[in-house]
């Protein structure tokens, strides 16, 4: 098999609208395997997870997010401000040398941007388009507000989750259908590229959060479906009678037929060999962890190859190469449709 | 109708791999391959299908994992031309060693695979350890099969990536690097502050409650707190012991102690439309029978025959793949 190929999605462009995780990481995975991700951001409406951690008034707080560092390494940064009628043009432009169009604004807010998926797509028919959204875009509840933890709730993973009398839920330190969708999500989009290779024609993909998460259930559904119960398994698996939960000192160990392990802790994965080894946590090339990669390929070691950009910092090289002169990328500073920094107030 | 693999044959080797999380995995994302219009085959031993009799059964005595996972593939043998194959490591050796693009399923890396279920995956990944009520209380594992599923999407993702390129691939797949990789932010913080975030610690206030009947998801912000106190009315709520996030956390079984009875004394549906008038995102716990009936997910068409969910996405406004459960 050959070797040091260019990775397999060279060549494809990703405009990248998407906030937090469940958008900004199906980017990642996307930048990973080759493509070249722009990241737009307004200055009046970053990605908030530049102010998870608050923003320091007395430095450049927005560059220095741990969350967003860790999961935007390696894009190209534009501060667009897109609900000013030159940096939608700019958008737009940009789209028209653009393969795919990541998003998961809340519903509604891309419409009201005027760039309602539909339109998108009549004027960049080969474009694949990727909403990710709590609940998809239609249907009675399309536009109600949650966080992962909430539609864990509503597709019935938290009712058969938990070890004692209460549902639970993963909670804020993990967010569950924010990190499992991105796995699901980058690989549609690459379906619907082959399928663009197919037809010729780019697509919509609706992608609800809520949905891949009862997916993830689907034998429970089904054999609900068919009056059998859904008991809550606390920690156990019918199918794996061998697997035993036990306390240990301050802790807990699971056993299991032919291994043991205590049940880590992030400091006890972090020491762990086969997480050094692995790829769930890499390094950017000045030594820091940044988010990893889920997989490996043969034909080329998949690396973490950037550093995470400042706000900004490609305006003037994204323009450029998107064929804007010196003379019309200065006069989209000067109309504050471009910036470096986020507006007063703005986290 | 897209079908972005039609035409392309693919052999799920999920019945013949030696460990169930990799024979979950690789059926999973056959599973997909198969909905992206591929012709699905899958092998299977002389004892027959290993998922026929495990759980969860239906009152017919099939096992709905078996109909999830193996709806619309067909049965058959590994020899003739394949454009790509999905297996463990010996699987693919021995069944598909001249199919162009392999997604290979390991523990911790090709060739790395002790002994290993889930739940082990998810205890050294920290999947498990992060979930449930602080210590001493046991975790809380996730529901199903995460872990192994987790890694099909993962496999599926990079198989597909392969085929865009239209060149041989051998995508490897480690079952605890993808379970450490949904669990990202702990090593991310621990690495940041040496500390590592810990179940039910004092930023865990997300959390269930209980409803008149059932229970809510308490999910919220601290920007997103005003409004909740502000809805449950409590003047007690406006102490300095629940101000902060932080603050609410510390003091948590007092919050629980106020807010408890409000939550108690009304229905789900009361408390998601209050909360969500108020643009607070608590939803309500839902059992699996009533997601059958959830209108959300009838008006999207998310459930085909006998309750199998579809593909979790619209492509042009079509649902792909035709499910049928009895397709197996």
């Amino acid at each position: 098999m050959a070797r040091d190929l260019p990775p397999p999605l060279a060549g494809i462009r990703v405009v990248d609208l998407g906030w937090i995780t469940a958008g900004a990481s199906s980017s990642t995975i996307l930048l990973d395997l080759g493509a070249d991700v722009i990241k737009v951001e307004g200055p009046g409406a970053l990605d908030p997870f530049r102010t998870w951690e608050g923003a320091d008034p007395r430095s450049d707080w927005w560059n220095h997010s741990r969350h967003f560092v860790f999961t935007n390494r390696g894009k190209r940064s534009l501060c667009l401000d897109l609900k000013n009628p030159l940096g939608r043009q700019v958008l737009l432009r940009l789209l028209e040398t653009a393969d795919v169009l990541v998003e998961n604004f809340r519903r509604g807010v891309m419409a009201s941007l005027d760039l309602a998926p539909a339109m998108l797509r009549r004027r960049f028919p080969r474009l694949v388009i990727a909403s990710i959204s709590s609940q998809g875009e239609t249907g009675p509840d399309c536009e109600m507000i949650s966080y992962g933890s909430t539609l864990e709730a509503m597709a019935g993973l938290a009712a058969l989750t938990g070890a004692g009398d209460a549902p639970v839920i993963s909670g804020r330190h993990v967010n569950y259908p924010d990190q499992v969708v991105c796995l699901f999500a980058s690989g549609a989009i690459i379906a619907a590229l082959v399928e663009r290779d197919r037809s010729g024609d780019g697509a919509h993909l609706d992608l609800s959060q809520r949905e891949l998460t009862s997916f993830l259930l689907g034998e429970e559904l089904i054999a609900a479906a068919a009056g059998a119960p859904s008991p809550r398994q606390n920690n156990t698996d019918p199918a794996e009678p061998g697997e035993r939960l036990l306390a240990e000192g301050d802790g807990w160990r699971v056993e299991w037929p032919g291994g043991t392990a205590a049940v880590r802790d992030g400091a006890s994965l972090c020491a762990a060999d086969e997480f050094v080894r692995g790829t769930a946590v890499l390094r950017t090339p000045d030594g820091s962890p940044a988010k990893g990669i889920p997989f490996r390929l043969a034909t080329r070691p998949l690396a973490v190859e950037d550093v995470c950009h400042n706000l900004g910092a490609d305006n003037h090289a994204v323009l450029t190469k998107a064929g804007f002169s010196d003379g019309e990328i200065k006069a989209l500073e000067e109309a504050g449709a471009i910036a470096t920094a986020p507006r007063p107030n703005t986290g | 109708m897209p079908a972005p693999l039609a035409g392309r044959r693919v052999l799920d080797l999920g019945a013949l791999c030696s460990q169930r999380p990799h024979a979950l995995a690789v059926s999973m994302a056959a599973k997909l391959c198969r909905i992206y219009g591929a012709d699905t085959v899958r092998p299977l031993p002389a004892s027959g299908e290993p998922f026929a009799t495990l759980p969860p059964l239906r009152p017919d005595g099939r096992s709905s994992l078996d109909i999830f996972l193996n709806a619309g593939k067909r049965c058959g043998s590994s020899v003739g031309p394949f454009d790509a194959a999905i297996g463990d490591m010996a699987a693919l050796a021995r069944h598909a060693a001249a199919v162009p693009i392999k997604a290979r399923i390991s523990v911790f890396g090709p060739g790395e695979d002790p002994p290993m279920t889930e739940l082990g995956l998810l205890a050294l990944s920290g999947l498990l350890g992060i979930v449930g009520d602080a210590l001493p209380a046991a975790p809380a594992r996730l529901a199903g099969h995460q872990a192994a599923y987790a890694a099909g999407l993962a496999a599926c993702t990079g198989l597909l990536a392969a085929v865009l390129a239209g060149r041989e691939e051998v995508v490897d797949v480690s079952l605890l690097d993808v379970t450490a990789w949904l669990n990202w932010k702990v090593a991310a913080d621990t690495m940041a502050t040496g500390i590592a975030p810990a179940r039910g610690d004092t930023t865990s206030n997300w959390f269930t409650v209980p409803a008149k009947d059932g229970h809510v998801a308490l999910v919220y912000q601290d920007r997103d707190w005003p409004r909740l106190r502000d809805l449950i009315g409590d003047p007690r709520l406006k102490d300095q012991r629940f101000g902060t996030d932080h603050a609410r956390g510390t003091n948590r079984a007092a919050l629980l102690a106020i807010i408890g009875p409000w939550f108690a004394a009304r229905t789900r549906a009361e408390i998601t439309r209050a909360a969500q008038e108020q643009r607070v995102p608590i939803g309500p716990v839902m059992q699996p029978t009533e997601l059958l009936k959830d209108p959300q997910y009838r008006a999207r068409g998310f459930f085909a025959a006998d309750g199998m969910p579809v593909l979790p996405v619209g492509w042009n406004g079509q649902r792909l793949g035709g499910e049928i459960a009895d397709g197996a």
